[in-house]
């Protein structure tokens, strides 16, 4: 049973990564990435092969930095465009990695995929207390990004991102670099994905092609939209309660006969597309509406001036 | 060879040409890029799959009852989901399409499993011409896709009803003043949609195996012709979709097969940094 809850505990923290960098991109910048599994999947397999290389850490980062990288150069061609062409790009990508995941099996085995990814903290001896390390760990990774999106958020990066999503063309007139603050939103959010893929990887230690479906972009949609965009405390619960009622539902399986294991994961999948429907009609702020911030949070001695 | 596979290239960019129609005048009519197109033609495959399958029933008449399905589906998805999100933005329509593709998709799987399904028809000995191999399937899809276009054609221009879709698209509040209903031209926009799905899903079952996925197969080759053409323009989406399926076919001769989705994908990249407009020119796409 600990065993289960730790393999939840680390899904969600693996949502909640996705969910905290999709938030960044969608929910404060306002740019629609349909192709977050791609950037997931970069940084899943670039953790893979090089983490036997260099080790785990650098391995980390390089996969971070290459799903940034990718991401940013995404923006760059298609974010000066209307949303509904960025949505079409992306989804695009998230189907070319997927291409060469498949096909290019020199480098990534194909659908085989790749086996016997060691885990950090794995040298700490018996398994059980190799999965609780990996579980702080975990955690550690999403405060830490939590932390770094917070104060993004908060800071002038964070205003002039959320000015630029309200209306791009009053940005641009006050002087904010809109391309640029755009692609730099952009490459922080794949930073994180790629992240995320590198938990993916040394939690399962195997991961092949078929791990990499758009589901995984739904799934980030819905935490979004769950949770409130642009607010990401409300993220951190709409991505915990989603994985929560996700993971909850498989143990329906063994209680209801009627219906077998497709039929069970087809409807819980559109469960999640009625979700996001629901929510955008009913309750469009989510769990945590994004917060409002006024002059006084940002400069705090301003109303003194002005009594 | 160049020969078979430009015909071959030619037969798919006429499938294409119905689902990229129904993207290109939900985007003109009611401004939003329908993400839901695969499912729906997955949708209509199904449907037509299970009259002709289970019900005996011949191609032409399951073609019809999926036509009729996906028709009715699409007006009830537009009374429930989007007339509702109507005033909250594109970006907002965009996700809630992709919920509501989600769903569909997701209802197929769950009623017939994923397991590929085939319709029940007669093999027949393709036919040779100068050349060129030609199955009855092919001369079926293009029959069945060029009386579209001709009625098409003929509603959008001719029709009252045409007229009104036309002016709805250019200008919705004059378009009310004149007194067309708005919520009543979607709703129509959505049966014929619907009905061009629900046909194309069933041409695409003829041609290749039926399966919960495959409408999601098509959806960058239909988004790549819709906007080649220029979004929101019909003619413009049938041409797209020529070229895009000719090129697929095509890219067989220069590129390994695996990679005959990537060159959509590439059509749409080079298109939105040369030619945003699209080859017969949209409104608006940069920021």
């Amino acid at each position: 049973m600990s065993a289960y809850l730790t393999t939840i505990a680390i899904l969600v923290c693996e949502a909640a990564l996705i969910g905290l960098a999709l938030n960044l991109q969608w929910g404060l910048a306002g740019l629609v990435n349909f192709g977050v599994v791609g950037f997931v999947a970069v940084g899943a397999y670039a953790t893979a092969l090089l983490s036997p290389l260099v080790g785990w850490l650098p391995a980390m980062l390089i996969a971070a930095a290459l799903s940034a990288l990718l991401s940013g150069g995404l923006a760059l061609l298609s974010i000066r465009l209307e949303e509904n062409y960025l949505a079409i790009v992306t989804i695009g990508f998230g189907e070319v990695v997927r291409l060469v995941l498949l096909n290019e099996d020199w480098l990534t085995k194909g659908a085989l995929g790749i086996a016997d990814i060691s885990r950090p903290f794995s040298e700490l001896g018996v398994a059980s207390g190799n999965d609780i390390a990996f579980l702080l760990f975990s955690i550690a990774l999403v405060g830490l990004s939590f932390l770094l999106l917070e104060g993004l958020a908060r800071a002038p990066f964070g205003r002039a991102i959320r000015a630029i999503r309200d209306d791009p063309t009053v940005s641009s007139a006050l002087g904010k670099p809109v391309l640029a603050l755009r692609v730099r939103a952009f490459a922080i959010g794949g930073a994180i994905m790629g992240l995320a893929g590198a938990l993916h990887a040394f939690y399962l230690t195997y991961i092949d092609p078929s791990q990499f479906t758009p589901i995984v972009t739904a799934y980030a949609f819905m935490a979004v939209i769950a949770g409130g965009r642009g607010s990401n405390i409300g993220l951190l619960l709409g991505a915990g309660s989603i994985m929560a009622l996700l993971e909850g539902t498989r143990f329906l399986k063994d209680f209801i006969s009627i219906i077998d294991g497709t039929q069970l994961s087809a409807l819980r999948l559109a469960l999640i597309g009625v979700g996001i429907i629901l929510l955008l009609i009913f309750r469009p702020q989510g769990l945590v509406s994004e917060p409002k911030r006024f002059e006084r949070d940002v400069f705090p001695r301003a109303n003194e001036r002005t009594p | 060879m160049a020969a078979q596979l430009f015909f071959n290239g030619l037969v798919t960019g006429l499938l294409l040409a119905l689902p990229a129609l129904a993207l290109t005048l939900v985007f003109g009519v009611l401004k939003f890029a329908n993400f839901a197109v695969g499912s729906m033609m997955t949708l209509g495959a199904y449907a037509a799959w299970v009259a002709n399958y289970h019900f005996k029933m011949p191609l032409v008449t399951s073609a019809v009852i999926a036509a009729v399905v996906v028709a009715l589906t699409a007006a009830i998805t537009n009374t429930l989901v989007f007339e509702r999100l109507r005033d909250r933005g594109a970006i907002v329509l965009l996700v809630a399409s992709m919920g509501v593709s989600l769903v569909i998709e997701n209802i197929c799987r769950f009623l017939f499993g994923n397991n590929a399904q085939g319709f029940d028809v007669l093999v027949s000995r393709p036919i040779r011409w100068m050349g060129v191999r030609i199955n009855s399937e092919q001369i079926m899809t293009a029959a069945v896709v060029i009386v579209c276009l001709v009625v098409l054609d003929v509603v959008l221009r001719l029709t009252p009803l045409g007229r009104a879709m036309r002016a709805v698209a250019d200008n919705a509040a004059l378009a009310a003043v004149r007194g067309v209903e708005r919520r009543v031209i979607a709703t129509l926009t959505w049966m014929i949609v619907g009905g061009l799905l629900g046909l194309a899903g069933t041409l695409a079952g003829l041609d290749r195996a039926i399966d919960p996925l495959m409408g999601w197969n098509y959806q960058i080759p239909i988004f790549a012709a819709a906007i080649l053409g220029g979004l929101g323009s019909p003619l413009g989406a049938v041409i797209g979709a020529l070229v895009i399926g000719i090129a697929e076919e095509m890219s067989a001769l220069i590129i390994p097969t695996n990679y005959r989705q990537a060159v959509s994908f590439t059509a749409i990249l080079l298109l939105l940094l040369f030619r945003a407009n699209g080859l017969l020119g949209a409104k608006a796409v940069r920021k």
